[in-house]
């Protein structure tokens, strides 16, 4: 098993996020994420592992627009999107839930929900139809509107997330850690609903410190060690007992 | 022209020992004061109504012991609040001194003052001298201060508040204490203020509240923003050219026709926070930057991070 | 006399009620209190003073001149200062929102010299009733803050421009991934804050006389207003305003009218003692 480059141009119009070259960091340290490539098919999982401070969620932020990009591109659909603000990459179809606070808590569930799509122009798909599709996906947020969202159980604010991101219709959803928090039991409810979404045809990029759990759903797993990618492989060709060797780097 | 010489210096000095004051506080500790004009309102009258009573001596140790007391409760009540905080407290401060000034007749001589305050050494003094003698006391109390403040800074006290000013957290996690450090250098802070206080109702035998407006703060920003945050040579010299470019302008009234002297102040007082504004985006190191690395280089700050 | 005073106080507090309300919502979204506030006021003043003595208009066109000018003003000074500096952190933008306030002061200082101004107005008789006496100018004040807070509650509860003022001040990086740009909310907070502090510095410009430190002396009382309703929470300071404009009247039952100003600052030590988060429990804005 080895690192596979992508060669994003002859696969890049059937690509739902293409990456590369990816470098990152914070302020005047250095590249934290460090040339990372990666091509996504459409409506498939990739589920990024690796371990504590390897860059997996800087990674994640830095395809959202929330940590300056130093060098690469990210393409969503074909399109380069690298120079875009955070909230123009949402409208171009990247959707991104983050790991903490990534709900309003002063705001009511009608609000998060309202707010997640009235900023969106230009944006297709993202009306009344949408609306349903997503509540369908997650009943019981119609059940109480006015509740102050901060007043949720953890599972019942990653729902409220997951849906205020799918309101923009996005074509890339990305996951940062939602299993982070939550019970065994609602880890696999969460884990439930990732599945569902792609159902709906979205791709998902999902970054997962529980790796048993993302194992379970991913089609793709791939290894991210010190901000580089070491391993890219099916899910089903890998086991467990193989990771921890490959988080030290072993198999790289 | 030697006695305005003598006066330029002078104030040079005061603007310097108020610098490297702020320079403690807020270069050195982060902790903005925006009350300096009412710490060194209150040091100057300390003095002025102490010193007929104790002498000179005792009457300066008393500015710069209450303004260091005062400055260390507004620092007690802020310091676990956000920035923020400190200076709204502060400010407030500097209103209730300047109300209390005027209205405290009794002990202040309201808008009237105090006058006849006593120089140092006034008794032996040869006639003629008085003006030689107050210019080497306060450079003399200049030198003091500003080797003082670099025994600080290169002490383990200031290398520990460094490291607190630049993150509170990390410096409190390797087992500084944090709240104990800042409130001390804050009444450090004050106590020199309050010595700059005294140093200015010394030279001028005379203090009535309209000598200490909120101007004085903005001088003081003005030269610590120049001078480099935390570095006391680049602050002495920030404070030197900032009182010298503004004694400069006061004969910019010969030179540009039709402004009136409310007008010449006004401008005078405007290029000073035009000053602030612009060396803080275009030299945010200041004139001289200070020597060490910093902490915020390694740990970016919150905001960048989310 | 105490009912008189309680009435003043209501009054003095609809006034404060607007520019501490400017400085709530700018700190939400911005995270530093703008000390240039007192500054704008004084120029909302001035300009308004310039509409309708120098130009003859009527005052309610001369208020909306003051609005629309401390608006413009507000947003030179974002973009000239307040953006460039805003990764920097809050010490330097409150240093350099002091330097604004002395550009601005100073500038009304330039054009308009230190001599104390009023609008042109004719004066009209108080009303009296029971004994107590409310005079015309308090009438529109009362009337013009009210309506002001009423249309200001429903933009922020109701609106999706409030929705987004509200997300930016709760979670900026998470209003960006909803597609709410930070930086527009920030420019349309700026110019909306500073209509209503021009406004504010009208209504100031009818109960005492324009100069150029008018500003200044109402500095403390919205700082304290700001702080005694949990600085970033609108209503907070609103409820802040009506208070400390009752205990600053009010306070002349025991204290000479000399240390009124006392109050305000005395209030804002008082809650730091016992209740830093402000009476109206906002999040706590500890280090």
């Amino acid at each position: 098993m080895s690192a596979r480059p992508c060669d994003p141009k002859a696969e890049e119009l059937s690509l739902a996020l293409a990456v590369s070259g990816l470098r990152a960091g914070y302020g005047r340290g250095g590249d934290i994420v460090c040339g990372i490539d990666l091509a996504q098919k459409a409506e498939s999982i990739v589920a990024v592992i690796g371990p504590n401070g390897s860059g997996k969620s800087s990674f994640i932020k830095t395809i959202a627009g929330l940590v300056p990009t130093r060098a690469g591109t990210v393409a969503v659909t074909g399109r380069d999107i690298t120079t875009l603000s955070p909230a123009r990459r949402v409208a171009s179809g990247l959707a991104y839930v983050p790991q903490e606070a990534n709900i309003f808590a002063t705001l009511t569930i009608a609000e998060n929900l309202k707010l997640a799509t009235e900023f969106l122009r230009g944006r297709a798909g993202v009306g009344p139809e949408q609306r349903e599709k997503v509540l369908d996906l997650f009943p019981e947020l119609r059940l109480r509107p006015r509740t102050l969202a901060g007043n949720l159980s953890g599972g019942q604010r990653q729902m409220l997330a997951f849906a205020c991101a799918l309101l923009a219709n996005p074509e890339v959803l990305l996951l940062d850690e939602p299993s982070a928090g939550l019970s065994p039991k609602i880890v696999g409810e969460t884990m439930e609903a990732v599945v569902r979404v792609r159902e709906a045809g979205v791709t998902v990029l999902l970054v997962e410190q529980n790796v048993a759990a993302a194992l379970g759903i991913a089609d793709e797993v791939v290894v991210l060690v010190a901000g580089r990618l070491t391993l890219r492989a099916s899910a089903a060709d890998i086991r467990q007992a193989d990771l921890a060797g490959l988080f030290f780097g072993k198999a790289a | 022209m030697i006695s305005y010489l003598v006066t330029v210096v002078i104030l040079v000095a005061i603007a310097a020992l108020v610098g490297l004051a702020l320079n403690l506080q807020w270069g050195l500790a982060g902790l903005v004061n925006f009350g300096v004009a009412g710490f060194v309102a209150l040091g100057a009258y300390t003095l002025a109504i102490s010193a007929p009573h104790v002498g000179w001596l005792a009457g300066l140790a008393l500015s710069a012991a209450v303004c260091a007391g005062l400055s260390m409760l507004l620092s007690l009540l802020t310091i676990r609040l956000e920035e923020n905080y400190l200076a709204i407290v502060t400010i407030g401060f500097a209103e209730i001194v300047r109300i209390l000034l005027l209205n405290l007749g009794d002990l202040t001589g309201g808008a009237l003052g105090i006058a006849d305050i006593p120089r140092p050494f006034a008794g032996v003094t040869p006639a003629g001298w008085g003006d030689a003698v107050i210019l080497a006391f306060a450079l003399g109390l200049v030198v003091i201060v500003f080797a003082f403040s670099e025994a600080l800074v290169r002490s383990p006290f200031g290398r520990a508040l460094r490291a607190v000013r630049d993150d509170a957290t990390a410096a409190a996690a390797l087992g500084k204490p944090v709240l104990a450090l800042r409130v001390r250098a804050f009444a450090i802070g004050g106590a020199i203020m309050g010595l700059a206080g005294a140093l200015h109702a010394f030279f001028l035998t005379y203090i009535d509240p309209s000598q200490f407006t909120p101007i004085i703060t903005a001088y003081a920003f003005m030269a610590v923003i120049a001078g480099g945050r935390g570095s006391n040579l680049g602050l002495v010299l920030g404070a030197g050219s900032i009182m010298l470019i503004l004694e400069a302008t006061r004969f910019l009234k010969d030179v540009i026709p039709g402004v009136d002297g409310v007008q010449l102040s006004a401008l005078r007082l405007g290029m000073i926070g035009v000053g602030i504004v612009l060396l803080l985006i275009l030299r945010p190191e200041g004139l001289v930057s200070e020597p060490k690395r910093r902490f915020a280089d390694f740990f970016p700050p919150e905001s960048e991070k989310a | 006399m105490a009912l008189q005073l309680f009435i003043n106080g209501l009054v003095t507090g609809l006034l404060l009620a607007l520019p501490a309300l400017a400085l709530t919502l700018v700190f939400g979204i911005l995270r530093f209190a703008n000390f240039a506030v007192g500054a704008f006021l004084t120029l909302g003043a001035y300009a308004a003073y310039t509409a309708n003595v120098v130009l003859g208009l009527p005052l309610p066109i001369a208020a909306a001149v003051a609005a629309a000018t401390v608006a413009l003003a507000s947003l030179i000074a974002d973009a000239l200062v307040f953006e460039r500096l805003r990764m920097r952190g809050s010490i330097t933008l409150l240093v350099a929102s002091m330097g604004v306030s002395l550009v601005v002061e100073n500038i009304c200082r330039f054009i308009f010299g230190n001599a104390a101004r009023s609008f042109d107005l004719a004066v009209a008789r108080p009303i009296r009733w029971n004994g107590l006496r409310i005079n015309h100018e308090q009438l529109i004040t009362a009337g013009v803050v009210v309506i002001a807070l009423v249309l200001l509650h429903l933009l922020i509860t109701a609106s999706p421009l409030g929705r987004a003022m509200r997300a930016v001040a709760d979670n900026a990086s998470l209003a960006a991934v909803r597609g709410v740009e930070r930086r527009t909310i920030a420019r349309i907070t700026f110019a909306l804050t500073g209509a209503l502090i021009g406004l504010a510095g009208v209504l100031a410009g009818l109960d005492r006389a324009i100069d150029p430190l008018m500003g200044w002396n109402y500095q403390i009382p919205i700082f304290a207003a700001a702080i005694l309703g949990g600085l970033g929470s609108p209503i907070g300071a609103v409820a802040g305003a009506l208070l400390i404009g009752v205990a600053e009247e009010m306070s002349a039952l025991i204290l000479p009218v000399s240390f009124r100003q006392i109050v305000s600052f005395g209030v804002i030590l008082l809650l730091l003692l016992f209740r830093a988060n402000g009476l109206f429990g906002a999040k706590a804005i500890r280090k």
